[in-house]
């Protein structure tokens, strides 16, 4: 396993999956739980590597940068073809490692709240729901530790006919419409990064063959490692020079190379530059994930419909998706254009924390109001990955990382109480703190990190974030009106959150609600994890995400503002 | 105008092995004599005719895989279609097509035993016909030659005709025969004035003359005229064919009016065929070109035939999407996949280029992997029309409850018809991208996006499908029954789809084989690879 284990990771719920077709039906959910458990304590094991600083610098100069170490890699030719090879291209770093435990944490959790499937309203299939909640697993691990682009894309679509089934079949009222939604806003996000993921493949070819015959007639070569027989950028593992185009996220970002090629204003696509429109591909294919305000539609209706360990496993992972997106391609393979957008991508995030808090405030609907929350929390994470500075960077993961902890524990929060009441309307609900005060206590923590309380783990996000941003004011004058748009965002969220918990939990005991009972064992045993992590992280930062991820981090950010002093 | 120096007949008579790689269409075309000659001894048997028409093409596909060994090893390794003006040819496309035809030729009659033979009392006739136009499909991609190309559309086209309206009694079966042999009728006309305006110009029946007259002559005003439209003439009959947008009319209402095991066969056999006939021009043009300078000549054929590909896919997805009948929606959507197949098919790529053989290559992919989506989706449909005797949308609802071994491959095929992973579809789909991308010219990125887009377009009428299968349910619906053996059908595609998604290497590897020796031998490695496996009437 040791060598392998990010593959374990990838195929052990493929292989859950696989058990769960086999075994009898009352067996099922064991199977899956242990599936999702085993992968949790997997994924687990991979602290050892992170524990001792493996995040951090590493030997690679690259492009005047550096770039994160990457942990466990596995590399096998896929598919090869005349000059062509996709590659089976496994690995971790800083970007990967919080999110692969974050998807494992989850799921596993997810899982456990699967538990009761006889007591749902649709009741039928309990074979077919684990197996494609495992398969979906497996696509989510995949999309987290894949370096090859093409590899990444086939997780990527992996997860999209799971998902779909599972909002379709087993979703609410509206759960067709939600479903389909789902289905076409993501697949035509990945249908952009197609046709990028194609365009960079030929370009970076274009680029390294044009080196190598300026090599061969004896040209000047600025750049070192260019010979005739191809381009070595010192990264690649084998030190095989590179000889046409690639599929290499890392190469893609590193190369020199291929960088000038992508930056150069005389690369041009159909017409246009090649660099700002590829980005804007990738960028609208990874903010569809996020989502963003004004692609973020589908997602009050997926999260809605979908069951409560969908919503779950939807607001926990799948929106993280985007961001990563963001960190491991869009910025470290088109920097200067990440610098030429910086603005707009800034306003969508302001707009998005502003527009989400808002459309939160007026929704009357539990679920919907925990759903539009998750677009203003994600519009931190771009507004700090847009402003180019370590806090910025530094808060967006983290609250990539803490958004994954308190909105699956307020999702879940909305399924113990829809399971007993049978509707979400917050303005029927009142009082449920007295009638069950394990829950409402569990509740107030889950909804105070969301709110961003000091001392839980919404906080640090935004508080880093909007450090970051007022500290991209010397880079980018408009970042200090977007920092003061942004924290009014703080105030919003308060302002929905508070009126919520007060609507639901606070007040005088009603009648309607009398005699339910309080968060069972099971229930406990989901929220627990979840409360406690929304403590912990809150009051270690450092020691729960920051030390494992800031390394990888600021070598990307270090790597991304020099390649924009060097080709902009 | 007809040759002047008589024929020596003693080298047009071919000798036993030049025969021998004609040998599968040859057993197809004893099968056929056997089925007439069946009736005479034993009577209207349609089991035995059934057995003998299966061991015929049993026979023919392994004469089939051995011609394929022996071209594809070096035996006889292929020929470059640039230098002959052969009337036939046997070489890496046509063994490849034969295979696939073959396999899939063999699946159609599966179907229709499974569903048709039990009332059909004219079973020899039906077979025959079938085998008839399995024997032009094979002769469509083995010829270069305008007249022998004609003379195998016709070959194909007239037992097609047939086939359709093979239900006397059905009046829709009629008329999607009428206006199938209309359409044919016209197309086919068309297409021999365009061949005898090129005839008349050219002076030979050859594709490979006619392409090097194009690429010398190409810069007169006049004779651009005449070229241009004599080709856009024959152009428009294999546009018949493949079903091409506009010639594509005929298809839809072709394809409902019969029954499902001939749209089967049409929609993919036949559109394949065309597919590779075209392809094959395409290649005689490539190698006709000596240098790459001249490649640029060839643009407006390419630019005619990527713009015929995007309206084609473009219109048959839109067309599908508010379809009704189940029939229409594959049959629009093979028109789409006719559409993908055309780009790889516009890639003019001059055949010293270092990665020419990538569109080929991919083409050669895609047309097995679109083999196994419509043999495992058709086949369902085909179970569930059986069944329920309606050919609506609506006859699939809930069918995951009805008959959830039946539902489960039908997904795995429609996802792989969309294009998404983990299914060979969505392989296909990429090589012909990556194809189109290693042009690097706009025309090509143009046709990638116009294929990605359509992709998305496609989702939704597909996942219709999907939607009234999964979560639309009738509880006074009861759960179909299926046959086993086309249950088998159905699981062997739809495993064929995801095996070859995961081991696309080896795929790859394949059809980069069956792709070498296409192209004219460039000047730099001017050694000819192996004899020249073709026999030459003398056309001239």
């Amino acid at each position: 396993m040791g060598q392998h284990v990010l593959s374990w990771l990838v195929f052990l719920p493929a292989i859950g999956a696989i058990l769960c077709l086999l075994v009898p039906k009352r067996h099922v959910r064991l199977i899956a739980v242990a599936a999702t458990l085993l992968t949790l304590l997997l994924s687990l094991t991979l602290f050892t590597t992170f524990l001792g600083g493996g995040n951090d610098a590493s030997a690679h100069t690259i492009f005047g940068s550096r770039y994160g170490t990457l942990h466990h890699v596995e590399r096998v030719p896929w598919i090869t073809g005349q000059n062509f090879t996709i590659e089976y291209y496994l690995g971790i770093d800083g970007l990967g490692f919080p999110l692969v435990i974050l998807t494992t944490f989850v799921s596993f959790l997810a899982c456990l709240a699967s538990w009761n499937f006889e007591h749902w309203h649709i009741n039928k299939g309990i074979r077919a729901y684990f197996v494609l909640f495992l398969l979906l697993e497996a696509g989510m691990l995949g999309v987290f530790v894949s370096l090859d682009f093409f590899l990444f894309y086939i997780f990527w679509e992996v997860m999209l006919l799971p998902m779909y089934f599972l909002i379709g079949v087993w979703g609410g009222a509206r759960k067709e419409y939600a479903a389909i939604k789902f289905f076409l806003f993501t697949l035509g996000g990945s249908i952009l990064m197609l046709v990028a993921l194609v365009a960079m493949y030929f370009y970076s070819g274009d680029a390294v063959r044009s080196a190598m015959a300026t090599a061969k007639k004896g040209g000047v070569t600025v750049t070192t490692g260019v010979t005739a027989q191809g381009v070595n950028s010192g990264y690649r593992i084998d030190a095989k020079p590179l000889t046409g185009g690639t599929f290499d996220l890392i190469e893609l970002a590193t190369n020199s190379v291929i960088q000038k090629h992508f930056a150069s204003n005389a690369t041009l696509f159909l017409g246009w530059k090649f660099a700002p429109l590829m980005f804007i591909f990738l960028f609208i294919g990874f903010a569809i994930k996020l989502p963003c305000v004004p692609f973020h539609t589908w997602l009050p209706d997926a999260h809605v419909e979908a069951p409560t360990p969908i919503s779950m496993i939807l607001a926990g992972v799948l929106l993280k998706m985007g961001g990563y997106g963001f960190l491991r391609m869009c910025y470290p393979i088109f920097p200067t254009a990440a610098e030429d957008w910086a603005y707009l991508l800034a306003v969508i995030g302001v707009v998005s924390i502003l527009y989400g808090a808002l459309c939160a405030m007026a929704q009357t609907d539990f679920k919907k109001l925990v759903a539009y929350s998750s677009v203003s929390h994600m519009g931190y994470v771009l507004l700090g990955i847009a402003v180019l500075t370590p806090a910025g960077f530094q808060g967006a993961m983290f609250q990539m990382i803490a958004h994954g902890i308190s909105s699956p524990m307020c999702f879940f929060l909305v399924g113990v109480i829809y399971d007993r009441a049978h509707h979400r309307e917050i303005n029927r609900f009142g009082g449920l703190w007295l009638t069950m005060p394990k829950y409402g206590t569990m509740a107030t923590i889950g909804f105070f990190a969301s709110l961003g309380l000091p001392g839980l783990c919404g906080f640090i996000g935004e508080m880093w974030v909007l450090l970051g941003t007022f500290d991209a004011g010397k880079r980018f004058p408009w970042a200090y009106p977007m920092a003061i748009l942004a924290a009014f965002g703080v105030i919003l969220t308060a302002g929905y959150i508070l009126w919520l918990i007060r609507r639901v939990y606070l007040g005088h005991e009603k009648h309607e609600y009398e005699g339910y009972k309080d968060a069972s064992k099971r229930e406990t045993f989901i929220l627990v994890p979840f409360a406690t992590l929304c403590i912990v992280m809150g009051l270690f930062p450092m020691q729960t995400v920051f030390n494992f991820t800031n390394g990888t981090l600021d070598l990307v950010l270090e790597h991304v503002v020099k390649a924009i002093a060097l080709l902009g | 105008m007809f040759p002047t120096t008589p024929l020596n007949l003693w080298s047009a008579i071919p000798i036993w092995e030049q025969l021998w790689l004609f040998s599968p269409m040859i057993a197809l075309v004893v099968t056929m004599l056997a089925i007439v000659a069946c009736p005479l001894f034993i009577g209207r048997n349609t089991r035995v005719t059934m057995a003998v028409a299966s061991i015929g093409v049993l026979a023919a596909f392994l004469l089939t895989w051995q011609v394929a060994q022996r071209v594809a090893t070096g035996g006889v390794s292929g020929l470059s279609p640039g230098n002959t003006t052969g009337i036939l040819i046997a070489d890496n496309l046509s063994a490849w097509f034969q295979i696939l035809l073959m396999t899939f030729l063999g699946g159609v009659m599966l179907l229709w035993w499974l569903g048709s033979a039990s009332e059909e009392r004219n079973a020899p006739e039906f077979l025959i016909l079938l085998l008839g136009s399995a024997v032009g499909m094979i002769l469509m991609t083995s010829t270069t030659n305008l007249l022998m190309i004609i003379v195998a559309i016709e070959t194909a086209s007239l037992p097609s005709y047939a086939i359709v309206g093979f239900d006397k009694r059905d009046r829709f079966a009629a008329e999607a025969s009428l206006k199938y042999m209309i359409f044919g009728a016209i197309s086919a006309a068309i297409m021999l004035y365009g061949a005898s305006l090129l005839y008349g110009l050219v002076g030979s029946l050859g594709a490979a003359d006619i392409a090097r007259y194009t690429i010398d002559h190409i810069a007169d005003p006049q004779n651009r005229l005449i070229l241009g439209l004599g080709m856009l003439c024959f152009l428009a009959g294999i546009a018949f064919k493949i079903s091409a947008v506009p010639f594509h009319f005929w298809c839809p209402d072709a394809f409902e009016g019969a029954k499902i095991e001939v749209t089967m066969w049409l929609s993919v056999a036949s559109k394949a065929a065309g597919l590779l006939l075209l392809t094959r021009l395409v290649l005689t043009f490539c190698n006709a070109v000596s240098q790459p300078a001249e490649m640029a000549l060839l643009s407006p054929l390419a630019w005619t035939i990527g713009i015929m590909a995007a309206i084609t896919c473009t219109v048959g997805n839109f067309s599908a999407y508010k379809q009704q009948s189940v029939k229409r929606l594959l049959a629009y959507s093979s028109i789409a996949h006719a559409g993908y197949m055309l780009m790889a098919a516009a890639v003019f790529i001059h055949p010293s280029a270092s990665d020419s053989r990538s569109a080929l290559s991919a083409l050669l992919a895609y047309v097995l992997i679109y083999l196994f989506m419509n043999l495992g989706a058709f086949s369902v449909a085909a179970m569930v029309i059986w069944e329920t005797g309606s050919d609506k949308i609506d006859s699939f609802t809930g069918l995951f409850r009805r008959a959830p071994w039946l539902a489960v491959p039908m997904v795995f095929c429609l996802v792989s018809l969309i294009g998404v992973p983990p299914f060979a579809g969505f392989i296909g789909k990429w090589w012909v991208l990556v194809a189109l991308g290693n042009l690097s010219t706009p025309l090509g990125w143009i046709l990638v996006i116009v294929a990605v887009v359509n992709t998305l377009i496609s989702v939704y009428y597909y996942m219709r499908l999907i939607v009234q299968m999964a979560f639309k349910d009738d509880a006074s619906r009861p759960p179909l029954s299926v046959s086993i053996p086309g249950t088998g059908l159905v699981y062997i595609s739809a495993i064929a789809l995801l095996v070859l998604f995961v081991w696309a290497n080896p795929l790859k590897k394949t059809t980069d084989r069956f792709s070498e020796n296409l192209y004219r031998p460039t000047p730099s490695a001017q050694q000819v690879t192996g004899s020249v496996a073709s026999f030459d009437a003398g056309n001239r």
